[in-house]
């Protein structure tokens, strides 16, 4: 958390300056991504409202390896309780219950289930708030207050742009629908 | 192509299969103990297995058209043609109960006047577990699935033909299918007590309606997604997508997950308890029957899950086909599991008393075709799955492949995951 | 999601919302200063807290004594009200998970306050078990640590010790994603704040700015989460029933416990969530997002849900008669005609008659008698679990200890404390969060919408010439 909390700070330090088109639609806003891709405009980033369903692909976003932090903390989770508990009553303090053996595979499993379960939430939580940089107490900036209302944000880094690239990507956000153009030092 | 017809080639395939089928029928009959108590219960076995699927196809239809399942109507007509197996079904348990009448097998305990006569455990289930029951149970219940299996193949096909803007006729099935929810889970409860638990006559356990119905399941799942993949491979069913594929896949996931569920729940919570008249089950089992009893696990559970836990698995033909194959047989295995050990311990005591040589029927390793199944067995499935496929096969010629007028087909047919 | 919609699907969301509306319909009663009816709710629940506390005060002062358990009836109101609460508290993540792979979208207008409701009530089940401990301040007893006692490690292979594990794996986990779905909706509330305001959502927000890659990997957690949800929710009223069926008692060691207690859980928990949903939306001006559909939807997942349980009632019966085992037979003759017949006929009556005049499509479409309903199904779960626990210890093996039982003053405060505690803390959750989540009804709007889908779009679109294209 600290570390994203200074990622942060050293961003903010560099300060961006953007410039960025605000959209109303999000269809507008997925053909704008598709049509600047294809100029080989750099896009900064896209903020939404709400998931957009082919946003990802559009931007050419890496799919998400989220899963695969879940698999490997559920895989740690599973061992751990069902060694933990095979050396408890095996080794550190056999118990006999019910007649049973001490090594009860089919006793183990509920308790083997939940850690899993368990294991594989937290870590994946945790990884994903902590590779999106979110946090208590984080305050990122923002463009605009209305892009967690309608607004759907198109932005470029404009930092070292001359002029005229600058009007290029003006024009390209008007002429692809967006509802306004504005630029913000972040 | 929205019009399928069986070709020639496969016609002789499955021809084959039945007279394959049919020559290990025979064949274990000839080579079989005193009582045919492997020719019996291998009838009985593949019988209640392929009945069991038309059931269950049945019962999903039903419960995705409650649901509002718009993706599923692609392939709806092949749950339809499934569930239509209930007829030829039927004949094929009247066939057990013309041999229970005729005394021609001893597959159910309780059958045997004598032994109940000898028997306070039998006598006290006698109100149930009778002939009388039996037969009139079988044809009362299998009666009503048909009847509801032809109303909303009717509904259905004539929906295709006069199909109205207002969408009457899926309205109509609507109300059958939400009425057979109730009725199919209390009868099939009630058919899987007499058909397969009742080979076990002394034993008994709540929840094994309920695991025996989603091992059906999960073998009709297997069998339609194979039977899609033939089709697509025909050249049939274009509009099916890899987006449909993966749904059917994760119903193959998750029901083998949730048969999973219910066979720990019913393993563990007897193993627990330990009471002696219910672990007899699984103690027969363990140490007579390893290979089922294990194997049981591994083919519905440790194979679908490790395989299928992957998202791609579930979008290639490849694997699907693969896994679909494996739990197939696996759960015509967990059948011959359920089956097998309980009528060959009853035809032992009736053997020995009919030899009146007492209970000494000792323990010997229980022979091949009951131990694991033989190449009889295998031969015998093979008939049966000829036959089953060819009546499915034959059901879905008589419709359009994908139906016309349903109000969800759009969604069907743009269906992402 | 397809963009293609069927004809016969009705919408989710009335009255031709825009993204913007939606955000002021479900944000601004965070906004407003408590209605009156609020106030008055609140004070309400709070006294019920003040009770609760009180009674817990009590018990831990007087000791179990205070309670009216004896020594054949062990389990009395406490195990009850525990059973109850952790049942109510399946819906939230039944909505929210097991919905979500089933592609339901009606879940959208309910999921955020029955992801909230399932904490709270487990929050309140998680009371019982530790109270009737005894000793309240040993309860950290229950937990595996490095201890000095040998180290004597608690018993893994107790079904008690596995709910400690699936009940405290429940609650964090339905924590983590309530709150990850929250997140994204307290910034959206944070936007419009200002002052002190904005600065307490912007803490509680994370920083979130909705950026593309966050919502894209936020989707896929929420998906990998709900499918780690589906098993565990059933892992834990599975694991509760084996608390009972793991035993050798007759009417509690039955395999079919599982499942059944499943079914019952995500039945009453539904019928919990209709009850606060029909005051929510009614109070909050909700009714355009909580439409009569979501609600007629819920009710036939009462029907099925309530003869799913119903299936396993009459399985029971016949298989205890079927076993051939006496004492088997006894205890469900003793569940019917024993002394406490009057909770089996309650629980008969709520759980598996009542609600099968959602038959009826007007019934399951009226507010009134969904409100009656959920009460009534409420009540027959409590019963459900009574008839369970105190029927069956009332008669034991040995006659010479049957007893009965009836609650203590005590009990009873604890019970009618812990709703207290529960509807306080709901209360307080309609007051600082959007109940209805923000960013998944925009998201459906364009398929659920009426002005695009159902009667009314038809009819607009006919009006434009347009046709109807679908």
């Amino acid at each position: 958390m600290f570390e994203s909390a200074n990622i942060h700070h050293t961003m903010a330090n560099q300060s961006k300056e953007v410039l960025y088109g605000l959209y109303d639609d999000e269809q507008v806003l997925l053909q704008a991504v598709h049509k600047a891709k294809a100029d080989h405009l750099d896009i900064m980033d896209v903020y939404t409202p709400f998931p957009v369903h082919g946003l990802d692909e559009a931007m050419g976003l890496s799919e998400s390896r989220l899963h695969q932090v879940g698999f490997i903390f559920g895989a740690i989770g599973a061992l751990t309780a069902f060694l933990f508990m095979t050396w408890v009553f095996t080794r550190d303090w056999p118990i006999i219950f019910g007649g049973k053996p001490y090594w009860s595979i089919p006793a183990f499993i509920p308790i083997t289930f939940e850690l899993t379960v368990l294991f594989s939430a937290i870590g994946m939580v945790v990884a994903y708030y902590t590779v999106c940089g979110l946090a208590p107490g984080v305050t990122n900036p923002t463009l605009d207050d209305r892009i967690t209302d309608d607004k759907f944000c198109l932005a470029f880094q404009t930092n070292g742009a001359s002029q005229q690239e600058i009007d290029k990507l003006k024009s390209f956000l008007s002429a692809s629908g967006a509802e306004e153009i504005n630029a913000k030092i972040i | 192509m929205n019009q399928y017809q069986i070709d020639g080639k496969l016609k002789t395939v499955l021809l084959g299969m039945m007279g394959l089928g049919l020559l290990c029928l025979i064949l274990t009959f000839a080579y079989d103990d005193a009582l045919h108590t492997r020719f019996w219960s291998n009838y009985l076995h593949n019988a209640v297995f392929f009945t069991g699927i038309g059931f269950v196809s049945l019962f999903v239809m039903a419960a995705f058209t409650t649901a509002w399942a718009g993706w599923y109507t692609v392939v709806k007509r092949v749950f339809e043609a499934y569930s239509l197996f209930l007829i030829p079904g039927l004949i094929l348990m009247l066939v057990v109960i013309v041999g229970m009448w005729g005394g021609l097998h001893h597959l159910y305990h309780w059958a045997d006047d004598k032994a109940v006569a000898a028997d306070p455990i039998l006598q006290g289930k006698s109100s149930f577990l009778n002939k009388n029951w039996y037969t009139f149970g079988t044809l009362i219940i299998m009666g009503i699935w048909i009847f509801f299996a032809n109303k909303l193949r009717t509904l259905s096909v004539e929906e295709d033909m006069s199909g109205t803007p207002d969408y009457n006729h899926h309205k109509r099935m609507r109300i059958w299918a939400a009425a057979f929810l109730p009725i199919g889970g209390f009868t099939s409860a009630a058919i899987v007590w007499q058909w397969v638990m009742s080979v076990d006559a002394h034993w008994y356990s709540t929840l094994y309606a309920w695991y025996a119905t989603v091992s059906w399941f999960v073998s009709a799942l297997a069998l339609i997604i194979l039977t899609i993949a033939y089709l697509k491979s025909k050249g049939y069913l274009e509009e099916v997508t890899v987006e449909h594929l993966h749904d059917l896949g994760k119903y193959l996931f998750a029901f083998s997950v949730f048969w999973a569920y219910l066979w720990f729940s019913q393993y563990m919570l007897i193993w627990y308890a330990n009471i002696g008249e219910e672990t007899v089950y699984f103690r027969e089992r363990i140490d007579n029957y390893p290979v089922l009893f294990y194997g049981n696990l591994l083919l519905n559970f440790v194979l679908p899950f490790l395989i299928l836990m992957r998202n791609d698995t579930k979008r290639k033909y490849g694997t699907l086909i693969f896994v679909s194959l494996v739990v197939l047989f696996g759960h015509w295995f967990d059948f011959f599991q359920m089956i097998k050990p309980g009528v060959l311990h009853t035809a032992h005591e009736a053997l020995a008393h009919g030899a009146e040589e007492g209970a000494h029927h000792g323990h010997a390793s229980a022979p091949i075709g009951f131990l694991i199944p033989g190449l009889l067995e295998i031969g015998t499935m093979l008939g049966f799955l000829g036959g089953f496929l060819y009546f499915v096969l034959n059901r879905l010629s008589k419709a359009a492949l994908v139906p016309k007028n349903d109000p969800y087909l759009e969604e069907s047919l743009h269906h992402h995951t | 999601m397809s963009a293609a919609v069927s004809p016969i699907r009705e919408p989710l969301i009335q009255g031709s919302k825009t993204y913007h509306q939606i955000t002021e319909d479900i944000c601004s009663p965070t906004e407003r200063t408590p209605s009156m009816t609020w106030i008055i709710a609140f004070m309400v629940a709070s006294a019920g807290l003040a009770l609760y506390v009180f009674c817990l005060a009590w018990t831990i002062w007087v000791g179990i004594g205070s309670w009216n358990l004896n020594r054949t009836i062990g389990w009395g109101w406490d195990i009850t009200n525990f059973v109850w609460w952790i049942g109510i508290g399946h819906a939230g993540t039944l909505i929210s998970a097991i919905l979500l792979l089933f592609r339901q979208r009606w879940r959208t207008g309910v999921n955020r306050a029955a992801e909230a409701m399932t904490i709270f009530a487990v929050m309140c089940a998680g009371q019982f078990p530790l109270i009737h401990m005894g000793r309240l301040w040993l309860g950290f007893f229950i937990f595996p640590y490095p201890n000095t006692r040998g180290p004597l490690w608690v018993n893994f292979n107790s079904p008690l010790l596995w709910d400690v594990f699936a009940i405290s794996t429940y609650f964090t986990v339905s924590l983590l994603f309530w709150y990850t779905g929250l997140v994204p909706d307290l910034a959206t509330v944070r936007d419009r704040a200002k002052g002190l305001r904005r600065k307490i959502y912007n803490y509680m927000s994370f920083g979130w700015t909705g950026a593309a890659k966050h919502w894209q990997r936020f989707e896929s957690l929420s998906l990998v989460l709900a499918g780690l949800s589906t098993p565990l929710v059933l892992s834990v009223h599975t694991i509760v029933s084996f608390d009972f069926a793991t035993s050798v008692i007759p009417g509690w060691h039955t395999t079919i416990f599982p499942p059944y207690f499943v079914a019952g859980a995500i039945f009453s928990g539904f019928a919990m969530v209709q009850t606060l949903m029909v005051m929510t939306r009614k109070v909050l001006n909700l009714e355009q997002y909580v439409t009569l559909e979501h609600i007629e939807s819920m009710n036939k997942v009462i029907l099925l849900t309530g003869t799913i349980v119903g299936v396993a009632y009459l399985t029971e019966l016949f298989v205890a008669w079927y076993s051939g085992y006496i004492y088997e037979q006894f205890a469900f003759y003793n569940r019917v005609m024993g002394p406490y017949w009057w909770s089996y006929v309650g629980m008969m009556s709520c759980n598996l008659l009542s609600p099968q005049i959602f038959w009826f499509k007007k019934i399951r479409r009226s507010v009134f008698w969904t409100f009656v309903m959920s009460i009534f199904v409420n009540i027959g779960m409590w019963f459900e679990r009574f008839v369970i626990i105190g029927t069956t210890l009332a008669r034991d093996y040995l006659p010479s200890s049957w007893s009965y039982y009836v609650p203590s003053w005590v009990e009873i405060g604890l019970f009618v404390g812990t709703l207290g505690l529960f509807f306080t803390l709901y209360l307080i959750f309609s007051r600082v969060a959007p109940v209805v989540a923000v960013a998944e009804v925009k998201q459906i709007l364009k398929v659920a919408g009426d002005q695009y889908t159902g009667p009314n779009a038809h009819k607009a679109h006919h009006a434009k010439g347009a046709g109807v294209h679908h």
